[in-house]
């Protein structure tokens, strides 16, 4: 089939992104969790909202044996209860015969050498016209194998015109050698603007709100610096414990596995400053001085400034939970943190003294992410005296759920006498746009076929990122002793309270 | 409109004019902290029909779930013998999210009568949400002499261009309307918006290697439509994208392609879908959609370089007036290529 050469004309203004060109998906670990919960039920949603060219394959690579009909009824299934959408039998029909199975160890280069095979025929009957997307959804101890064959198969180099891209899951690594290591087994592979290091938190609406909200509303960006903000809190907490994931979360804990990627990657879309353009080297070079203005934390600015908690038993949503000591498959001595606070300084001219607080937890109260500006509060004089103590400004953005962002402000209570309350001012996304917003996935993986990498994590943010809390890691590998603890269903141990408390503050109650 | 047109069923409670505000105040306090009112944008609707009230109070109510809004339904009677103004309030409310609270949106109705249509900015407009955009749907045909006063706060101006007997006459008002608001206010034209799901359909269709090698070798198009003016707002796209240009000789009218070739076209009227086929023919190849009656999706064929495909199923568009007026509040977005279509066929419109 012949590359066409030009764009086509019927595409203008349909939307206002690029329409991603024909291409296979290939998702390495397609009989996992993620395959079916969020990545197929992603594109079906794409395909069935018009957003992608009809066709768009996708191929699943993984060792179990099965054959392409097995594969796409488990998918299917999974579809119907995970997707967005309702599934239409009319359209999943058609979709489902854009899904094929490809069974291979990831170890075996011949398994390798099919798939190419396979691709090259899927080119010829479907259009892809030689584009491959391939998504590293295995775990990170098979990321080596799948690069290198991948590079040695020749997949990560197509004809002239075509591309070769790959989406790596977290984690980037363990610290910042193994993610050094493992940036370099990709760049053997592909060049850095055909990697994509998928953060699903910055495919979030409300992440993506961020940088509207700063630089599209006038009023925010004059205040949003030392003079006017006082703190800065940025807060994960879900209840849910380790549910099966005790394996991987003994080794990570809470630092590694929320604070090194999604939770710098919020502090760095609240501290910027406004990039040059919105492409995503722009975006991301000003994420990556953030990273480095972060003063490090190690030595004995470890205890003054982190401090590491683990769920002990308790009440959670009226259930009886166990201590994170006695989940299946945790050590009965593990010293892996699952909740972490941390003062953090951002050492630059805008944030000079104004400390970002940043908290972390399993088994708290409830489930929200969010990140709250502080202002400073109004100088005591008129109302701010007499023992009436205001509430500062606080302009809070939630992540998830319940996506918006509100304003507490003070005003006069209605009466004769002056009695002033803190009231807010709230914009709910579910109530203002009822359609559903899309999956952080959708987002993501689109962009990714676009070959748009702005909402992706660069090689020099993920290294930086590591660098500051390998310092952490590094004085808590020296001493275990600080070890707080926590009882389950509660917002984290008084320790943290205290952290906050050195600076006049106390944590937001979510 | 007749001067004895019956009165609309009461869409909520009735209120007088100067009490809106603090009825509206009344009824938010009584449905007290359990509900949250929300408002986006101002959506007026204008109708003569009086028989159409209960119909837009209901897609009002459909509207308001997808976009919250502070609904005004402004009923004309400009016939009645005796002026006359009265209003009604009432509230959308639906459960929002997981189900834990409900979001309303509010709707005021309006029935003016006689010589008090004459007052419709006054009356209405004072009672818009502040620093919100005003969408006005203006049901029906706009009329001459066009009040500046009116257009001069509309924001986007909704209409339905498949209704019109007389389409030449009414688009020479809405450019009227266009050019009096000094080329502020954004023409929504439902029956441009219709046509998404097809244009979709028709650029997924060109999407394909061998359809897009031959979109400078059509010869012909055929389009069957359930209107002709549905149908030439789809040809002047086609036209203004692939910069066909309109030979309108006499007898004989044809397209002519950059590159010299002629394009006959041909539209057919019938019932279905807005779009329901749309075929194109070049000396080598026949590339079509089709739209079943009751199907969401269009239905692609290839038939080109030994291909020949049907398997290509895409998303048709939507089929309601409420789902088709969601889409447009949620498009934004100035529509120029709306503006190049219609040029492009411009000479065709009678």
């Amino acid at each position: 089939m012949p590359e066409p050469k030009e764009v086509n004309p019927l595409r203008e203004g349909l939307s206002s992104r690029t329409m991603p060109q024909p291409c296979a998906v290939i998702i390495f670990g397609a009989t996992g969790d993620l395959t079916h919960r969020k990545l197929v039920p992603a594109i079906y949603n794409l395909a069935a909202d018009g957003a992608l060219p009809p066709a768009v394959t996708v191929v699943g690579f993984a060792r179990r044996d099965k054959s392409d009909d097995v594969f796409r009824k488990e998918l299917e299934d999974a579809a119907r209860k995970f997707s967005r959408q309702k599934i239409s039998d009319e359209l999943w029909a058609g979709f489902s015969s854009s899904i094929f199975y490809h069974r291979s160890e990831f170890h075996s280069l011949e398994g390798y050498e099919s798939l190419a095979k396979r691709l090259d025929e899927l080119d010829a009957q479907r259009g892809t016209r030689g584009n491959r997307l391939f998504y590293l959804s295995a775990g990170p101890d098979q990321f080596p194998a799948i690069l290198e064959n991948l590079r040695k198969s020749g997949l990560n180099r197509t004809r002239e015109g075509a591309w070769a891209r790959v989406i790596v899951e977290k984690p980037f690594g363990s610290d910042l050698p193994s993610a050094q290591a493992l940036n370099e087994l990709v760049k053997a592979a592909f060049r850095e603007a055909d990697t994509f290091r998928i953060d699903h938190y910055l495919g979030k609406e409300t992440a993506q709100n961020m940088m509207v909200l700063r630089f599209a509303n006038a009023i925010f960006e004059q205040l949003w610096n030392a003079r006017y903000i006082d703190h800065v809190q940025i807060t994960a907490s879900e209840p849910l414990g380790v549910e099966g994931r005790a394996g991987y979360y003994e080794k990570a804990g809470a630092l590694r596995d929320m604070v090194q990627n999604h939770l710098l990657q919020l502090l760095c879309l609240t501290a910027m400053e406004p990039p040059a353009g919105l492409d995503a080297d722009a975006i991301r070079d000003e994420k990556v001085k953030v990273l480095k203005s972060l003063r490090p934390i190690n030595g004995d600015d470890v205890r003054k400034n982190v401090v590491r908690a683990q769920y002990g038993a308790g009440t959670i949503n009226g259930k009886r939970v166990v201590a994170y000591r006695d989940e299946q498959n945790v050590s009965i001595e593990s010293v892996t943190e699952t909740y972490i606070a941390l003062r953090v300084n951002v050492d630059n001219w805008r944030w000079a003294g104004v400390p970002f607080f940043v908290r972390v937890g399993k088994r708290l109260p409830k489930a929200g992410t969010e990140i709250a500006i502080h202002f400073k509060k109004a100088p005591p004089v008129l109302f701010n005296v007499d023992g009436q103590t205001i509430d500062e400004n606080a302009l809070v953005i939630r992540i998830q759920p319940d996506e918006g962002v509100s304003l507490r402000m003070s005003a006069k209570l209605p009466g004769s006498s002056l009695r002033i309350e803190p009231v807010k001012m709230d914009f709910h996304y579910g109530t203002s746009f009822g359609k559903a917003t899309p999956e952080a996935y959708e987002r993501l993986l689109l962009d990714a076929m676009s070959g748009d990498a702005t909402l992706f994590a660069r090689r020099d943010e993920v290294e930086e990122a590591w660098k500051f809390v390998d310092a952490i890691r590094a004085e808590w590998d020296e001493h275990s002793d600080d070890l707080a603890l926590y009882s389950a269903g509660t917002w984290g141990p008084i320790e943290a309270d205290q952290l906050i408390k050195r600076d006049g503050a106390t944590w937001r109650r979510l | 409109m007749s001067a004895t047109a019956e009165a609309p069923i009461e869409p909520g409670l009735p209120v007088e004019i100067g009490r809106i505000d603090k009825e509206l105040g009344k009824l938010w306090e009584e449905i007290g902290d359990t509900k949250t009112r929300a408002s986006l944008i101002n959506l007026a609707i204008y109708t003569e029909n009086a028989k159409s009230v209960e119909e837009n109070t209901n897609l009002i109510s459909e509207i308001a779930t997808q976009h919250a809004c502070r609904a005004l339904l402004i009923f004309a009677n400009p016939d009645a013998q005796e002026p006359g103004a009265k209003a009604w309030i009432n509230a959308h409310c639906h459960l929002a999210g997981k189900g834990e609270h409900q979001i309303c949106s509010e709707q005021i109705t309006f029935q003016l009568d006689g010589d008090m249509v004459g007052a419709l900015p006054n009356i209405v407009f004072s009672h818009l949400d502040s620093d919100l955009p005003l969408y006005f749907w203006w049901q029906g045909n706009f009329r001459e002499p066009l009040d500046e006063k009116l257009w001069g706060w509309v924001d986007r101006l909704i209409y339905d261009s498949a209704e019109w007997e007389a389409p030449a006459e009414q688009f020479g008002l809405v450019q009227k309307i266009r050019t009096l608001t000094e080329i502020r206010t954004i023409l929504c034209d439902l029956n441009w918006t219709r046509l998404l799901g097809t244009r979709f359909a028709l650029a997924q269709l060109f999407d394909h290697s061998c359809a897009l090698a031959r979109i400078k070798a059509i010869k012909r198009v055929s389009i069957s439509a359930t209107t002709h003016t549905t149908g030439l707002l789809l040809l002047g796209w086609l036209a203004a994208q692939l910069e066909w240009k309109l030979q309108p000789a006499p007898g004989r009218k044809f397209f002519l392609a950059p590159g010299g070739g002629e394009i006959d076209f041909r539209l057919e009227v019938t019932d279905g879908p807005a779009i329901s086929r749309c075929t194109f023919e070049s000396a080598d190849a026949i590339l079509e959609i089709v739209r079943e009656p009751k199907s969401d999706y269009a239905h692609a064929r290839i038939d080109c370089e030994g291909i020949s495909d049907t398997l290509m199923l895409l998303p048709g568009g939507e089929s309601s007036t409420s789902e088709v007026l969601v889409m447009e509040l949620a498009r934004g977005g100035k529509h120029p290529l709306y503006r190049k279509a219609l040029e492009a066929i411009n000479p065709l419109i009678v």
